[in-house]
């Protein structure tokens, strides 16, 4: 029952690690550039929900299109600065884009720091203390709340990439920038697009997140260690497998903190990620090169 | 041509020369408060060498670099525990080997593929290393170890000097003198190419990160011996890969000498920022946005702005192209 328990659990923060991971796998596609910053947005997130129940008298969740709309304006700024950098004319521009997003993790840190400091914060809405007994099992509502945003974001974003003008650019985009270009699309303006729709998503569930563990700003590379690893072992653009090993990532992370201990998961996630590229170079739901 | 490469090559040299003079007498007249400072600048200079050697040479950036650095010192921390009681010489080799290998259990698998995967791989390496660190026992938890103490600050300068210089010299020798360095930076430019030309990449990827593994094992090595207490905080720390990204990109990338310009500015500049504002968290603020502004302004470094570096070369067509046509040989 306890192994249930802790699988159903794992399954339900899966799902945000899904959400996430699947802008960071688009916008990795369309600009080219891994955002090493993708912890960092999860982590502003949660942040600005902080700042929220602090400052205002709502409940932080309640508030979730406003971080949409605050986190998608910053990755609209700083888009252009990523695209420049991966397509000027100097040497290694893979190389520097990856810098550029190490910089910007690295400010975001800082400034967190030096405006939160190191005490974990914690996001508190009506929900907590709350749990719903569902068939026998006892589940927190906050973890339930949090899978639902996380479906429902999910769902929405799918939408977009497959059923509008803009994802159908997108995913052009992602596939080739050259023929992309050639008809039509503005990959510049699309890669802007994606990175702030990618942001503002990704902030939104870090606030989520944030009800459900509490934050530092030193955990940012954990979360970007866990993005990548969703979209590593699901190979590249393959949203299936971002499906599917999101919610594997949850349930691994629950396992190990439940049977073992949660000082553990970075170092099992780690020779994971290591097992399955040593063996599977090109993820579990691609068979194509990424070399 | 060959007038203005034979000046340069002199005014090089007596540069070195005076910089080498004045490393090998610093004991003998600077204070010690100055010594110290020497030491911990060479000792951030060889750090940023060695991340210079992976990421500047071979164009895979690694953000677990200090994971190397504190391998070196738990090794040479438990080594010298007083139950095990060995030589401080003999600790470094060790450390030196301990961290190839895990340099090569690392890089085998990801160096393989794009950059991408290597930079969060060496990451997370750096971030399980730290974990474990904190829980073992061996390497005393979050608590850390005490060395035996040795209060000889000439004594730590000139092992400092002599693994940064000893460092410098195989690094120079093997990337800008030989076969290997060729090699290295064919793969980087053009890696299908440097295959069709029957170098097998993967070996030589391999060895310039086992390369630029070691030598921040050896240089934790002493540091730990010098500072007499180490604990995940001091040593695995995150903000020292942070530092030593941003002393290579301000020193200039795959450029022999961006590491020492680099490496002495920056630390420096550090120095002054704790005497002013004290030890604080906004210094991270400042080192996030030195690596964006260099990325977008100055990508080649302080380097580039030497006479006669390429990057002038691409100013000086700037301003005026007809002129730079005819001559322009790079």
């Amino acid at each position: 029952m306890e192994l249930f328990a802790s699988i159903v659990g794992g399954l339900l923060i899966g799902g945000l690690y899904v959400a996430i991971s699947l802008g960071f796998s688009v916008a990795f596609g369309v600009l080219d550039v891994v955002d090493l910053a993708v912890g960092m947005w999860v982590v502003m997130g949660a942040y600005a929900a902080v700042v929220v129940q602090d400052w205002l008298d709502v409940d932080p969740l309640l508030l979730l299109p406003l971080y949409f709309l605050f986190f998608a304006l910053v990755g609209a700024v700083l888009a252009p600065l990523i695209y420049r950098v991966r397509n000027n004319r100097y040497a290694m521009p893979a190389l520097m884009g990856l810098a550029l997003t190490f910089g910007f993790a690295t400010i975001f840190r800082g400034s967190l720091l030096t405006g939160f400091g190191y005490t974990p914060r914690t996001v508190r809405t009506g929900l907590a203390n709350t749990s719903w007994n569902i068939f026998g099992l006892v589940l927190p509502a906050e973890r339930v709340a949090g899978f639902l945003t996380a479906a429902v974001l999910t769902l929405a974003f799918a939408w977009f990439l497959y059923f509008t003008r803009s994802g159908l650019a997108v995913r052009a985009v992602a596939q080739s920038k050259e023929n992309a270009g050639l008809m039509g699309v503005d990959v510049k303006r699309t890669s802007t697009l994606i990175y702030a729709l990618y942001t503002g998503l990704t902030a939104m569930c870090g606030a989520v997140m944030g009800a459900i563990y509490a934050m530092t700003p030193e955990l940012g590379p954990r979360y970007t260690l866990f993005a990548f690893f969703v979209v590593v072992l699901a190979g590249l653009g393959s949203i299936w497998g971002v499906l599917v090993t999101g919610l594997l990532l949850g349930v691994l992370q629950s396992l190990v903190s439940t049977f073992w201990s949660a000082d553990y998961t970075l170092l099992v996630v780690f020779l994971s990620l290591f097992v399955v590229l040593l063996l599977l170079p090109n993820g579990i739901g691609n068979r194509r090169s990424v070399a | 041509m060959s007038a203005p490469i034979r000046r340069r090559k002199t005014s090089s040299l007596i540069v070195l020369g005076i910089v080498a003079l004045a490393l090998l007498t610093m004991p003998f007249w600077a204070g010690s408060y100055n010594l110290r400072l020497a030491t911990n600048v060479l000792l951030w200079v060889g750090l940023a060498l060695s991340w210079n050697v992976v990421c500047g040479y071979a164009g895979y950036i690694s953000f677990g670099h200090i994971a190397f650095f504190g391998i070196g010192a738990y090794v040479t921390a438990i080594l010298m525990q007083p139950g095990v009681g060995w030589n401080f010489f003999a600790t470094l080799p060790v450390g030196a080997v301990v961290a190839a290998v895990i340099a090569l259990a690392v890089g085998f698998p990801t160096l393989r593929l794009r950059g991408a995967y290597f930079a969060i791989a060496t990451w997370a390496m750096a971030e399980g290393v730290r974990e474990l660190a904190t829980v073992a026992s061996i390497t005393g938890g979050s608590g850390g170890l005490v060395l035996p103490v040795k209060s000889d600050d000439t004594f730590f300068y000139w092992c400092m000097l002599a693994a940064t210089a000893g460092a410098y010299l195989v690094c120079f020798l093997l990337l800008e003198r030989s076969r290997f360095g060729y090699k290295v930076k064919a793969v980087r430019d053009n890696e299908p190419a440097a295959r069709a030309q029957g170098i097998n990449a993967n070996l030589v990827k391999n060895q310039a990160f086992i390369l630029s593994a070691v030598i921040p094992a050896v240089l934790g090595g002493i540091n730990a011996y010098w500072i007499t207490f180490i604990n995940p905080d001091s040593s695995l720390n995150t903000i020292l890969t942070d530092q030593l990204v941003v002393m290579v990109l301000v020193g200039g990338l795959g450029h022999i000498w961006g590491p020492v310009i680099g490496g002495t500015v920056l630390y420096l500049a550090q120095q002054q920022f704790v005497v002013l504002f004290g030890d604080s968290t906004a210094y991270i603020v400042l080192v996030g946005a030195l690596v964006v502004l260099v990325v977008l302004f100055l990508p080649d470094g302080l380097v580039s702005l030497l006479p006669g570096s390429r990057r002038l070369n691409l100013i000086r067509r700037f301003i005026r192209p007809r002129a730079t046509t005819t001559t322009g040989s790079s």
